[in-house]
């Protein structure tokens, strides 16, 4: 694997047990990534693969995500699905409610670049990169689960390396 | 009553306020003038040798000669199915509200008014439908409708 790193820990015996001294940034950013809670944001087909990985065969709740169906509870939006210009200004004022630091996935080419409706459609937002900061991209029509589970994956690598001190920029 | 025997029906009985279209289909389409629209739907719904109670299907189309109303309609009662259509131009385009005879024509007018442009007179709630709440692009449905964003298939 190699793409999850431990948590960089300095052990020490001591009699009776063992001394551990880590940083609080790592069992801060460790605790962050194992528990990316999602929010039930499923606006078309990618929203199908989006319930598979969630389901028993592929299996979120193993690396810690759960679904939230209220954007106060939840740390990640997978945005699965096309978003129409009717409902890019509802996805914002979603992200907005969010507790900082949120998280942004999206999932499928629909929200990348507007997917197979790019061209000779009035109604899709052409990328939601331009209404919520987007921090992975996880390609596909709509992407398998192990692309979804992939791009989580990639996502708890980016959690684990944020620095305390850029956590009220974000 | 077959198809022919409700074509014959409906070529005597109205005083040719339908003219039959050669569409080379089972089911008979037939063209209306915008004028006589209400009156027409009205009596197709309560002729008792008709009685087509059910609005199946309606929209329009652009066909970059002129817009068209197509109404398709059904019988519940006496098995029949059949199309009417009208033809109207560019210039503010206007039809009659088919919701007090058809009920079921309520959010298709909503959606031609929104996407083609078509005013639809006596509609009993006028409300935007399917488009943003701010939207101010015009008619998305018109063929020379344009965007900014918005970006044509590239001919292959």
């Amino acid at each position: 694997m190699g793409l999850i790193k431990k948590v960089p820990v300095y052990t020490e015996s001591i009699p009776g047990g063992a001394l551990v001294a880590t940083s609080l940034e790592a069992v801060l950013n460790f605790g962050r990534a194992k528990s990316l809670w999602y929010l039930l944001f499923g606006t078309a087909c990618c929203a199908i693969e989006l319930m598979c990985t969630g389901a028993s065969r592929y299996d979120f709740d193993r690396l810690g995500m759960m679904f939230r169906a209220s954007p106060r509870q939840a740390d990640l939006i997978i945005a699965a699905g096309t978003i129409t210009k009717k409902m890019g200004p509802r996805l914002r004022k979603l992200y907005d409610q969010m507790a900082e630091p949120r998280y942004v996935i999206a999932m499928g080419g629909c929200t990348i670049k507007g997917g197979p409706f790019y061209y000779d459609s009035y109604s899709v937002e052409k990328g939601i990169d331009h209404i919520v900061p987007v921090d992975i991209y996880v390609p596909g029509c709509p992407p398998r689960p192990e692309s979804l589970l992939e791009g989580c994956l990639h996502l708890q690598e980016k959690v684990r390396r944020q620095k305390l001190s850029e956590w009220q920029e974000k | 009553m077959t198809q022919q025997e409700l074509t014959a029906y409906i070529q005597s009985s109205f005083e040719g306020k339908l003219t039959l279209l050669d569409t080379g289909r089972a089911e008979p389409m037939f063209e209306v003038r915008p004028d006589d629209l209400l009156e027409v739907a009205r009596r197709l719904r309560d002729d008792l040798q008709l009685k087509f109670d059910y609005l199946c299907n309606m929209g329009a189309s652009d066909t970059r000669e002129r817009l068209e109303v197509v109404y398709s309609i059904a019988s519940t009662t006496r098995r029949l199915r059949m199309d009417f259509k009208l033809v109207l131009g560019y210039e503010n385009p206007a039809v009659e509200s088919v919701t007090p005879v058809w009920p079921a024509a309520n959010w298709y007018e909503r959606e031609m008014n929104e996407l083609f442009g078509i005013e639809v007179k006596d509609h009993p709630d006028m409300r935007p439908l399917l488009l943003p709440e701010d939207w101010d692009q015009g008619y998305p449905m018109l063929k020379n409708w344009d965007a900014p964003d918005f970006v044509r298939m590239p001919e292959l």
